[in-house]
């Protein structure tokens, strides 16, 4: 009904020539949580909370002529008390049926769900596995190229990206120069397979981390710059692979980030998620794995003169505890379709962490996902 | 094989309720070829383009209509939620719109009649000369 009145009114306005043709859509996510015990998981603790995960947004966009259009995305987050941000900002460019240029702010499409990673309903989760998705760069500015075309029943989807990204992260900012980003992707109706390879420039600050480089730089200026992470090269990787024969699918993702010179731990994630559609259910499963704790550097250590190792070897381990993490998660996840652009969802997730069985919890929580 | 027998577990339920024999349909001068796979693809939103050149207007019925759930089942082949969700995914990363909605068949018609490259689905009984039957078989 609603969409019936938003598409007479556009008929209305667009009759008149004042008005270009404005497209409204928008969606919704309202989540809330509690955890079994006192530990925190994804910012919910044992106090029932509705704004760690909880998202508005609206889009609009309008064609400047056949092949260029122009698209603005607002989103509020619960999490920064559904501020408004302007989360994309883009324009279009339609080379030709099979190519697509973008120009501005938008989603560096990494993984499989990174593009519409923010739209609950468009998934069988309530959120989006975090051990993959949960990365500080999800968002940049610069140029995307899209590739889409059928050879037979194979559809082949070939995507390019270059730009920057800044982004606050850890109470501190990660900066990424230079950087880009190539996947393919190949569909045959119920397989699809997907490839990801991208690299950046990274600089990350953050007052803690850089107090301790510059203390270790008045004593040992070569390893204080393998520590620091200034201009280095990062480059992250990606696999998905998914089956889907509608009345059952399985998905799963592998992901890897690296910054090879520098304190912080190579991060390899990676989940499996199954599930049935049962009509307008669909329960699934979901086991996700996170390896990051890896201790570097102690190579360049052992370079170091000898009696100050004992003191560089304290900042290493310092900052590799920090940014350490180890954990699986394991959820199971139920999704209703109450609507043709409503979902309900509710989910139950055990959550181990492997460094610290302190941390482990049960997260319970439950979506009402809404997309007109 | 699973979905075949879905659908045809699906076509005996409808059956006993309001049955909707559905054909899609398009303006009499669209010269496109079109096939199951390929109207498939145009509302799923997968191509943005007919076999000549032109750019679809593609209309959907509204949700829970007869006419919309045989056609999401039987032609798309998966429920009218999984629809949305693949829709969504392109209009929220601007590489797509949502198909025009209306309410009746007659409204279908009088949208292909207005515009050429327009292409809906409706009920065979509410058939006119104004529209032309895809055949997807």
């Amino acid at each position: 009904m609603k969409q019936a009145l938003i598409a007479s009114a556009l008929t209305l306005c667009c009759t008149s020539p004042v008005y270009a043709d404005i497209r409204i859509n928008g969606f919704a996510n309202f989540i809330g949580g509690m955890t079994s015990s006192d530990e925190t998981v994804y910012g919910y603790d044992d106090s029932i909370s509705f704004s760690e995960e909880s998202l508005f947004a609206l889009q609009a966009s309008g064609d400047i002529n056949d092949q260029m259009s122009a698209t603005v995305q607002i989103l509020a987050r619960g999490e920064d008390d559904y501020e408004v941000e302007f989360e994309w900002a883009y324009l279009s460019y339609r080379v030709s049926n099979n190519v697509t240029a973008t120009a501005g702010r938008f989603r560096l499409p990494l993984f499989r769900y990174s593009d519409s990673l923010d739209v609950g309903y468009s998934y069988h989760w309530i959120a989006a596995p975090r051990n993959v998705y949960d990365i500080p760069f999800n968002n940049m500015d610069g140029f995307r190229l899209d590739y889409s075309d059928f050879v037979g029943d194979w559809e082949i989807k070939l995507g390019a990206a270059l730009g920057t990204f800044d982004n606050e992260v850890f109470n501190g900012n990660v900066e990424g120069d230079n950087t880009y980003m190539l996947s393919a992707e190949v569909g045959y109706e119920w397989l699809n397979l997907r490839g990801v390879y991208g690299a950046t420039k990274a600089t990350f600050n953050q007052q803690l981390v850089d107090a301790t480089i510059s203390q270790v730089a008045m004593v040992a200026p070569e390893f204080a710059d393998f520590l620091a992470i200034n201009e280095d090269s990062g480059k992250f990787i990606g696999i998905g692979l998914d089956i889907d024969h509608f009345t059952w699918f399985i998905k799963a993702e592998y992901t890897e980030v690296e910054i090879e010179r520098s304190y912080t731990p190579t991060d390899n994630a990676w989940y499996v998620s199954a599930g049935l559609r049962l009509g307008k259910w669909t329960p699934s499963v979901t086991y996700e794995d996170f390896e990051g704790d890896e201790q570097k550097g102690l190579d360049e250590l052992s370079a170091q003169p000898e009696a100050l190792q004992p003191a560089l070897l304290g900042a290493l381990q310092g900052l590799n505890a920090a940014f350490a993490q180890n954990y699986t998660v394991a959820t199971a996840t139920l999704r209703y379709d109450y609507d043709a652009n409503i979902a309900f969802k509710v989910d139950i997730s055990r959550y181990d962490d492997d460094l610290n069985d302190a941390q482990d919890a049960t997260l319970a929580r439950f979506a009402i996902n809404y997309v007109f | 094989m699973n979905r075949m027998i879905s659908a045809a577990l699906l076509g005996v339920f409808f059956s006993s309720q309001s049955f909707a024999e559905v054909v899609v349909v398009v303006n009499p001068q669209n010269s496109a070829t079109l096939s199951a796979k390929s109207v498939q693809r145009i509302f799923l939103g997968k191509v943005t383009e007919y076999s000549t050149g032109e750019e679809p207007l593609v209309i959907n019925q509204a949700p829970g209509t007869a006419q919309r759930t045989e056609f999401d089942q039987n032609i798309l082949g998966r429920s009218t939620a999984q629809v949305t969700a693949s829709l969504a995914k392109l209009v929220f990363t601007g590489r797509g719109v949502m198909p025009t909605e209306v309410e009746s068949d007659s409204e279908v018609i009088d949208l292909i009649k207005q515009d050429q490259q327009a292409i809906g689905y409706i009920d065979a009984s509410s058939l006119t000369n104004d529209v032309k039957v895809v055949n997807i078989d």
